[in-house]
């Protein structure tokens, strides 16, 4: 396009038609080689099997109060949890200054239902999977979970509260998609 | 744009040449259909393109199934996969035409000769190619024809043998596809490099400029375009209304344990197919095979003109050979008596080993 | 993508068709999914896929589709959530949508097996039609045939002797949205829903190439008046 090329004897509308058309014809190239490209680009987004296990949807209506349900999500254990009234209510009253990671109640249950608590079941010290789901099972002093490896112990909602572990369990990122499930990532 | 054109062209190697390939005189008024190895090319790319998407979902221990997904689960795969089919089936065609162009206007004599071996051997690759997207499909007809082609390479013997047992690695196994996958891709990639090679050759063999001429940019590149245009128009016609054109429905069966007794060939490579079942035993199909694409490869020496233009008799058998080919696939792909595919192969080599020696020295004469 | 792109345009065109499909698709016989623009006619394929649900699960299976993938046929979350709930797998458990279509316990009738239904329409020449004739060409055998034990007679299969039984019948099932149940309907029903298996991106296919011919024709027009103009200036 560089040199414009109307002839001497040309008249200048037909110089201008012809230019209208091959800038109608670069933009149409341009659309066709993006369209014909687009599907594969596209292609290489996750298949629909592959965006079911990345975002999976968990059932926990049906978990009874009191205890947990472990699911696998991206090769880790996902502990689901369902306090009682009371267990939150003596959760608020902890004092921080008890906690080796203070954190707050609100910043470790479910946003938009107080009653679930969603953690990577993996102890912070000695990477183990912990024990604790069934309120028969051995749960530690504090009511929540422990490592059956180093024996660190932590509460209801995955704080640690005494080692060798030093930090709270880990919350994946999960949203509530209805009141009975949960879908994570 | 000028200014920057020079600096970058300063700093990278070759870039020059190819921006001065814009700006390059070339004779007025040739025909679009010298276009065809540059659409080719276009063609190349497309395949390029598509195969890589789809060996990212590809799994050759379980080549049928990982389609199907490819087709049901992947975003578009079915688009993907189609550019593929359809690709290399326009790819076929063009490059045939183009042989069949340069048969006719004798544009395999020298100094073009190097050019028309490279497209020999483009046509070589663009089989094998071929031939290994079709095993690939872990359907029915690929997997028997592997089985047949590898039971043959068994009974030769010495240096064939020994490289057809390096080609396949033995009786086709679990990871038999895992190879032959590889060989499909390192083969596109020879084929890229060959029509690259090819196209340089025939710039180089091209007749000395004489008179007026004008610069590839604009006056080929709107010929090249529209031309590209057109081939993009029948590339979404057979895609969206006949992606399995010439293609059977054999294939689509996943392959069995037991090859079948008949296979069909996508229609690319049923001519070939035709030609080669003439002869007894599956050695004999190989053999057939390389006879053919030797012949093609031999023209240059098999053509007596001496510089002479074509004569009416050169260019009537020149259809003929051609229609001889077309009807070589139709019979073999829909069989309608005995005899034909003998007669019809007997003829194709007969052409180049009697006919073409003969007529371009009378003619010369 | 593509597919969130099309779906308007092709709900548009679904709609039309079916107003047009509504009647007799029977006499004479005719698929909407033929032909060039043909599109999966979804209401077919759901009553469709209650025949392969209800009769022919039991000896062919369909490892290629999961049940989620029904939703493509219009049946929404809910619904196939419930379908898949039904399902009692081979251990005992209830399928859910991510579940693979149910394998059949292994049957061997007459030497042969029952082939997986899949892809079966393009496996077969003559596709859609070919399962239609199929079904429906089942009888006594002609005289001067004896049939092999365990086979019966059908007139379209290659050779006419198959050992799958004739197992289609009026009212075989009950369709949900009132459709009279008679064995041609059930035969054509269940290849429509075949037919959609085999090729689920027939419609979008479709679409998809239409809009590309137009753009392509178009851009070819304009390609070769600017390849003219440019040569009458300068070539
Ligand atoms: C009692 C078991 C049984 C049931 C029920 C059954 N089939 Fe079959 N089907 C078979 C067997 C066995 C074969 C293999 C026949 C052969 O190859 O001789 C077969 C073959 C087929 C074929 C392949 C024919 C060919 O061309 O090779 C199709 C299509 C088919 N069945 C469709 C259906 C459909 C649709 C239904 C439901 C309406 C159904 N079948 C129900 C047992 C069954």
């Amino acid at each position: 396009m560089a040199e414009s090329t109307a002839k001497p004897g040309a008249v200048p509308a037909e110089a201008d038609r012809r230019d209208f058309l091959r800038i109608l014809a670069m933009a149409g190239g341009a659309v066709g080689v993006a369209s014909v490209i687009w599907p594969l680009v596209d292609a290489l987004n996750p298949d629909a099997a592959g965006a079911a296990q990345a975002q999976p949807i968990v059932t926990v209506s049906d978990i009874p109060e009191n205890s947990a349900k472990t699911v696998y999500w991206a090769n880790m254990p996902i502990l689901i949890r369902r306090l009682t009234d009371k267990q939150i209510a003596d959760a608020e009253v902890v004092a921080m200054t008890d906690l080796p990671d203070p954190a707050e109640i609100s910043s470790r249950v479910a946003p938009g239902n107080g009653h679930f608590v969603v953690v990577v079941g993996l102890n912070t010290g000695t990477p183990c999977e912990l024990e604790g789901n069934s309120p028969s099972g051995p749960r530690g002093n504090y009511e929540g979970w422990v490592c059956p490896c180093d024996g660190s112990q932590y509460d209801v909602l995955g704080r640690v509260r005494s080692g060798p572990a030093k930090r709270n369990l880990a919350i994946p990122r999960f949203t509530f998609i209805n009141k009975a499930q949960i879908q994570l990532g | 744009m000028e200014a920057k054109q020079g600096w970058l062209a300063s700093r990278v190697p070759g870039l020059g040449c190819v921006c001065g390939l814009m700006k390059e005189g070339r004779a007025p008024g040739v025909c679009w259909i010298a276009a065809l190895p540059a659409l080719l090319g276009a063609l190349l790319a497309v395949l390029l393109a598509s195969g890589a998407v789809i060996t990212v979902y590809y799994n050759p221990w379980h080549a049928y199934a990982s389609l199907q997904g490819i087709t049901r689960e992947v975003r578009g795969g079915w688009l993907v996969l189609s550019y593929h089919q359809v690709g290399a089936s326009l790819a076929f065609a063009l490059l045939y035409l183009h042989l069949f162009r340069i048969l006719l206007v004798r544009g395999y004599r020298a100094p073009a000769e190097f050019a028309w071996m490279l497209w020999v051997k483009l046509l070589a690759l663009l089989l094998l190619t071929g031939w290994l997207g079709f095993v690939l499909n872990g359907g029915e007809g690929g997997y028997s024809s592997l089985f047949n082609t590898s039971n043959a390479a068994t009974t030769l013997s010495g240096f064939p043998g020994a490289v057809a047992m390096w080609f396949l690695g033995g009786q086709p196994g679990g990871s038999t596809l895992a190879r032959l996958l590889v060989f499909h891709v390192l083969l596109a990639l020879c084929a890229v490099w060959v029509i690259l090679m090819a196209r340089a050759a025939a710039r180089k063999a091209r007749p000395m400029l004489q008179g007026r001429v004008v610069p590839f940019w604009p006056v080929y590149a709107a010929q090249y375009f529209a031309a590209l245009s057109a081939l993009a128009l029948l590339f979404a016609l057979l895609l969206g209304f006949a992606p399995h054109w010439g293609q059977g429905t054999q294939n689509a069966i996943p392959a069995a344990a037991m090859a079948v007794p008949s296979i069909s060939y996508p229609w690319y490579l049923t001519p070939l197919a035709g030609l080669a079942g003439v002869f007894p035993s599956v050695t004999g199909h190989i053999w057939a095979v390389v006879a053919a694409v030797a012949l093609l490869y031999a023209l240059p020496w098999l053509d007596r003109s001496k510089g002479a233009p074509p004569g009416r008799v050169y260019k009537l058998l020149t259809w003929l050979l051609a229609l001889d080919v077309l009807a070589l696939g139709l019979f073999t792909a829909c069989p309608i008596g005995p005899m034909l595919p003998e007669l019809l192969t007997f003829w194709f080599f007969f052409h180049f080993l009697v006919l073409t020696p003969l007529v371009t020295m009378m003619e010369a004469a | 993508m593509m597919r969130r792109f099309f779906a308007p345009l092709l709900a548009a065109g679904l709609l039309a068709g079916a107003a047009a499909h509504a009647e007799d698709t029977l006499s004479p016989l005719k698929f909407q999914s033929e032909g060039a623009f043909g599109s999966i006619d979804l209401a077919a394929a759901q009553r469709g896929f209650a025949v392969y649900q209800g009769v022919c699960a039991s000896c062919h299976g369909m490892g290629a589709l999961h049940y989620r993938d029904l939703q493509a046929l219009g049946f929404t979350a809910e619904q196939v959530a419930g379908i898949a709930a039904s399902v009692k797998l081979a251990d005992g458990s209830a399928a859910t949508p991510d579940s693979h279509f149910k394998e059949p316990a292994p049957v061997n009738m007459g030497g042969a097996t029952p082939p997986d239904l899949s892809s079966i329409v393009a496996q077969r020449p003559g596709g859609t039609r070919y399962i239609y004739n199929f079904l429906t060409g089942f009888g006594p055998a002609p005289a001067g045939i004896t049939l092999l034990p365990g086979h019966n007679y059908n007139a379209a299969f290659p050779g006419g002797q198959v050992s799958m039984p004739d197992v289609l019948r009026d009212n075989a099932v009950t369709y949900a949205d009132g459709t009279k149940a008679t064995k041609a309907q059930e035969a054509a029903d269940v290849a429509e829903f075949l037919t959609w298996a085999s090729d689920p991106n027939l419609s979008a296919r479709h679409a998809v190439g239409l809009r590309a011919v137009i753009f392509f024709a178009f851009l070819t027009i304009v390609a070769v008046l600017t390849k003219r103009r440019i040569w009458r200036q300068e070539g």
